[in-house]
């Protein structure tokens, strides 16, 4: 390369660096917009398409609060990415539905995006709701929002009605009862095919990499009393792997996976197929949430609309063998509505939101947000939704409204758990029959309900180290489980978890659960 | 090559030399250079801008706090990423895959292409055209199921067929992790070559019949053809896109390999990529995520120049 | 084509397995679509207890009607159609005509443009700072966003470059001599002559942008805007890591519902390639030149 060249070259270097110097005047924040006492601007997820702002519910929640509304619409898949990208845009929005637990978010608000409501909140009684699922949403017992209720309990045992005829027996009761059930199930040919091509249990993928997933495994850990997730041992919070009850609970399912009674593809079958090989006459039991049924139903229903109410039986959690029983029970709630410190900067504006969200949560917004239009969409019967006018594509509309979009919104009402609003009630015999059941099965299972004392806290060392530490025992346990290591190597991975970095977890859980004072 | 000999205008910058000479140049190709304005410019803004995102691998990035705000911490996060007890087994299937993605996917578009360019039947050779590029448009969920149903232990098609015709144990493919990076290669092979061949069919529709003509005068018979006249054409595009590759050998597609990863074959799954997802869903860690970024862009730069020289070496044009 | 007279016995055996192996090919990349289409088309019941069919026992189009039940599809299918045709056409624009200078081994600073360039293929900034810079130079909804901060992948610039070199120099020496100036050459020689890569990377820049979910997601926030893929994405995603995840609503995307936006996102783009196909005829290029 010549000297003029290279000294080109140089000239055009420094044009490029002046360029970018220029372009690189302003950094993060930038100049966010600030609240207008009129407009509340959300940021929630959506499950279908996004309603319109001229849409009647739009409107229709418009008139009530007496203020304009604007909501950011996220569809579900992406809402993480897009929390990310909104947190540094400058432009949070006054309300944003976000997962207080993610570390994400308790960066965030650490750094003071988000106001602290702890105190605030008490005035609202709409916003507090009950007071336990309240600390269960809070970050070390401090609160930042109102959260979303879900339903306090919901697992669920659903098992092919007609099998458990076919094979002479009672729907169980205890985790042995339901051996009995996967074992009749592999071995009697239920399907009465002549062939002994069913099994038992289906048990799917385990999903994601931490240890507490909710999943089929962990509802059977306490089954057989092990701790949910955390629990107390000689004035201690231990994990729940970390108990005899847990490695019991697991030899009882290997037993099932090593004698066939579970999907031979147990360990990679997908959640989103987890109902086919029910519907399709390979499996009979599933362990999951109990508004599952209503899925086994519809899809049972669209193969044969005559007998689908005889096929599924819903029973509540079992016993374990020696006839105690643990039920393994939900947090409450799934996310929060986190209020924006960038554009709700006094503390006037800020009580000026907390009325209206106040008043959103009332029954009469809740109903809005949660059932619709009374009159329009759905009409009350024995204070029950019963839905109406679903044939005009106007209010089918407005339903779809409801349903993907402005109920993910809802604090005391919503999806799967109706609060303050009012029950939607299914016109079909089956499902009718489903949710009476149901009611009284949740109440029963309370009572024995297992919680999770640890809900509240954030370990700083899962924020640090969670990447390198969670899958540890979770595939250690799924390689138990598949036969290719043995119960000292099991124990060995759990040990290896605590020399990584466990043993200061326990300890952060521990100071940080005595810390709220229970 | 045609262009080496036509470049009068270089000896002419050289020979006049110094200022006068750059200015001379500037207006002799100003044509050209106002040519490149919008093009640079669109790298300036939306490529060189962003890059000052990259200081956050030297900080512990919180976005509300921008990158001023943010807390600068040096090469934490790249100690945390070499030391780390996962940074072995993560290089490992890296370069294992990226191995196995130099051997088999990247000749795969091309033999396709060579194939499809000695089929006679004009009809076939269309409608193949335009069917292999198909799975380019399905998403990685899509190919996932498509490979359950393929290949699961329990309702697998082919895996049953396979059973039926060895017999012996069921292997559950999906689940063993030695099965899992031919899956990958699979999935990668049938999504991606019916793509790129699309570039090499570009190359190859430059090849001038009259080369043709002159091979078979000389009596060349099929095989010869294609080696003295086909493959020659389409060298230049070969050397491009194998330099290009290599610059992002280590890059894996994450949504692909996150979606056939379970507990049992997580050891041979795992790569950067899918690591650094976990990394930011569980610890929120953006600089984490944005130093392994700039640890696989240096290996990048290192590979792309590297044969790039190499290429050079072998007598091939190379891209720069 | 009557490239070959002579047809030896290897040539034959050749020619055989080839049409096999290439017929297969094609067979293995249409069959999943089939399905898919065919899925699109069954019932939820059937989807769920028949492993695989290319044909449905019953035909059900509740899945389109829902579709088009709204004009939600049907916008956001004109607005991609719209966004990707024009995108097209800039990002087509902007690449062509950046890699025709740099395609000059003898223009000054090349060298310094193609290291800039090459950098990008292996460094990029990442999500957050590219947004930022879309929101300072005010593009957010806007469906700028969704064509500029991709208008040039250096990637395609670089084989486009390296096409471009392979160009006979004559013919532009002669238009030269003529009096064109390099503008004149670029529109009256080069581009005339590069029907093939035009073609090739006008689909590559469309299929791009059609494809393109994230960049919607992320820069617009009036979901009126939405373009195609994010519904689709919205109804076919990796569902999230929780089991209970598909249960958080009353609206439960079916298996019958996927297939079909997958369908409806497919097709038109599908369609776009036959049309390129005749650019990609042998001799195009260098066949009419002479050197």
């Amino acid at each position: 390369m010549s000297a003029s060249r290279s000294r080109l070259l140089a000239g055009a270097l420094t044009l490029t660096t002046a360029l970018l110097a220029s372009a690189c005047s302003g950094t993060g924040g930038g100049e966010a917009s600030q609240a207008d006492g009129n407009t509340i601007t959300f940021m929630t997820k959506l499950f279908g398409t996004a309603p319109s702002p001229q849409g009647e519910l739009h409107q229709a929640i418009e008139k009530f609060l007496g203020k304009k509304i604007s909501v950011t619409w996220v569809p579900n898949a992406e809402y993480q990415e897009k929390t990310n990208v909104t947190l540094a845009s400058g432009n949070i929005p006054d309300v944003m539905v976000v997962d207080p637990k993610s570390p994400a978010f308790g960066k965030a608000a650490e750094a003071g995006a988000f106001w602290d409501l702890t105190e605030k909140i008490k005035q609202y009684p709409n916003l507090v709701g009950d007071p336990k699922v309240l600390l269960n949403s809070s970050v070390n017992g401090k609160v930042y929002g109102p959260y979303r209720i879900r339903p306090l309990l919901r697992s669920a045992v659903m098992i092919r009605k007609d099998w458990l005829k076919k094979v002479g027996l009672e729907a169980p009761k205890t985790t042995d009862d339901l051996y009995e059930v996967a074992k009749a199930f592999t071995e009697k040919d239920p399907d009465g095919d002549g062939k002994k091509d069913t099994y038992g249990l289906i048990l799917p993928k385990w999903p994601g990499t931490s240890f507490a997933a909710s999943s089929p495994f962990n509802t059977m850990d306490v089954w057989f009393g092990a701790p949910n997730n955390w629990g107390e041992r000689d004035g201690k919070l231990v994990p729940e792997f970390d108990t005899p009850e847990f490695f019991e609970a697991n030899r009882f399912m290997k037993k099932m996976i090593d004698e066939g009674l579970v999907n031979p593809d147990w360990n990679t079958l997908d959640t989103a197929k987890w109902m086919d090989p029910f519907v399709q006459d390979k499996g009979g039991i599933i362990i999951d949430v109990d508004v599952r049924t209503t899925q086994l139903l519809d899809l049972l229903k669209e193969q044969d609309p005559q007998t689908y109410g005889d096929k599924v039986l819903t029973v509540g959690n079992l016993a374990r063998p020696d006839g105690k029983k643990f039920s393994f029970p939900g947090s409450g709630y799934l996310d929060i509505l986190a209020v924006s410190k960038q554009r709700v900067r006094t503390e006037a504006q800020l009580d000026e939101l907390l009325k209206t969200l106040d008043k959103l949560a009332g029954k009469e917004g809740q109903i809005l947000l949660a059932n619709g239009i009374e009159g329009r969409n759905f009409k009350v019967e024995n204070n029950e939704a019963v839905l109406i006018n679903q044939d005009d594509p106007k209010v089918k509309q407005l339903q779809d409204d409801v349903d993907k979009a402005f109920i993910q919104l809802g604090t005391q009402a919503s999806t799967g758990a109706t609060g303050i609003a009012y029950l939607r009630v299914p016109p079909e015999e089956p499902y009718r029959k489903d949710l009476a059941e149901r009611k009284e099965r949740v109440a029963e299972d309370l009572k024995t309900a297992v919680f999770d004392p640890s809900l509240p806290v954030v370990s700083p060392t899962v924020v640090a180290k969670g990447a390198t530490l969670n899958p540890i025992v979770t595939d250690a346990r799924i390689k138990y489980l598949a036969g290719q290591i043995t119960e000292e190597q099991l124990k060995a991975e759990i040990k290896r978890w605590y020399d990584s970095g466990g043993t200061q977890i326990a300890q952060e859980i521990n100071d940080l659960v005595s810390k709220l004072g229970q | 090559m045609a262009t080496d000999l036509a470049t009068p205008p270089v000896k002419a910058v050289k020979a006049t030399g110094h200022r006068p000479g750059r200015a001379r140049a500037l207006w002799r190709y100003r044509w050209l250079y106002l040519m490149i304005i919008p093009g640079l410019a669109y790298f300036l803004i939306f490529k060189y801008v962003p890059m000052r995102g990259l200081q956050i691998a030297f900080q512990d990035f919180v976005p509300f706090l921008g990158y001023n705000g943010s807390q600068w911490v040096g090469f934490k996060h790249f100690e945390d990423l070499f030391t780390g007890p996962d940074f072995g087994r993560l290089m490992y299937n890296t370069l294992f895959l990226a191995l196995l993605n130099i051997v088999f996917v990247f000749p795969a578009p091309i033999i396709v292409a060579l194939m499809l360019n000695e089929l006679r039947i004009n009809v076939l050779k269309r409608s193949v055209q335009s069917l292999i590029y198909i799975p380019h448009f399905l998403s990685w969920t899509i190919v996932a199921s498509l490979t359950y149903i393929l290949f699961s232990v329990d309702y697998g098609v082919l895996a049953g067929w396979i059973h039926e015709i060895l017999g012996g144990q069921k292997i559950d493919y999906v689940a063993q992790p030695e099965w899992f990076r031919p899956i990958i290669i699979l999935q990668t092979l049938w999504k991606t070559t019916g793509w790129t061949t699309i570039i090499y069919l570009a190359a190859l529709a430059g090849v001038n019949h009259e080369q043709y003509e002159a091979a078979r005068m000389d009596g060349a018979g099929r095989w010869r053809q294609l080696w003295h006249v086909t493959l020659p054409a389409i060298r230049p595009t070969i050397v491009v896109m194998a330099i290009l590759m290599s610059g992002n050998l280590l890059d894996m597609s994450f949504e692909q390999i996150w979606l056939m990863t379970n507990n049992l074959n997580r050891g041979t799954a795992d790569v950067f990529d899918t690591f650094t997802y976990y990394v930011g869903i569980n610890q929120g860690a953006y600089s984490y995520a944005t130093a392994v970024g700039l640890f696989k862009g240096v290996a990048g730069v290192l590979l792309i120049f590297g044969s790039n020289w190499l290429a050079k070496r072998l007598g091939q044009r190379g891209l720069f | 084509m009557s490239v070959n007279q002579y047809r030896s016995p290897g040539s034959r055996v050749f020619d055989a397995v080839n049409i096999a192996v290439l017929t297969g090919l094609g067979l293995i990349t249409l069959v999943p679509l089939l399905y898919v289409l065919a899925g699109s088309f069954a019932s939820e019941s059937e989807i769920s207890s028949r492993t695989f069919f290319l044909w449905p026992e019953k035909f059900v189009t509740s899945t389109y009607e829902y579709i088009f039940a709204t004009d939600v599809f049907i916008r956001a299918l004109l607005t991609t159609v719209v966004v990707t045709l024009v995108g097209t056409v800039v990002q087509l624009a902007l690449t062509l005509t950046m890699a025709y200078p740099l395609a000059k081994r003898y223009l000054p600073g090349r060298a310094l443009m193609l290291n800039l360039v090459i950098f990008t293929v292996v460094f990029s900034g990442g999500i957050i700072p590219t947004y930022l810079v879309v929101r300072d130079l005010g593009m957010l909804n806007s469906y700028w966003a969704l064509i500029l901060p991709l208008a040039i992948n250096p990637f395609y610039l670089i084989i486009v470059k390296s096409f471009f070199q392979e160009l006979p120099e004559a013919l532009e020496e002669a238009a030269r001599i003529d009096g064109c100036t390099e503008m004149g050459v670029f529109f009256k020689i080069v581009l005339p002559l590069s029907k093939p890569i035009i073609a090739t990377f006008s689909l590559f820049y469309a299929v791009g942008i059609w494809n393109d979910y994230m960049s919607p997601l992320l820069y617009i926030d009036d979901s009126s805007k939405w373009t195609l893929q994010v519904l689709v994405r919205q109804l076919t995603g990796a569902d999230a890591q929780n089991a209970l995840s598909a249960l958080e609503t009353v609206f439960f995307p079916t298996q019958g519902l996927k297939f079909a936006v997958v369908v409806i996102a497919t097709l038109p783009i599908l369609l776009f390639y036959p049309f390129l196909q005749k650019h990609f005829v042998k001799g195009v290029l260098i066949g009419s030149v002479k050197e």
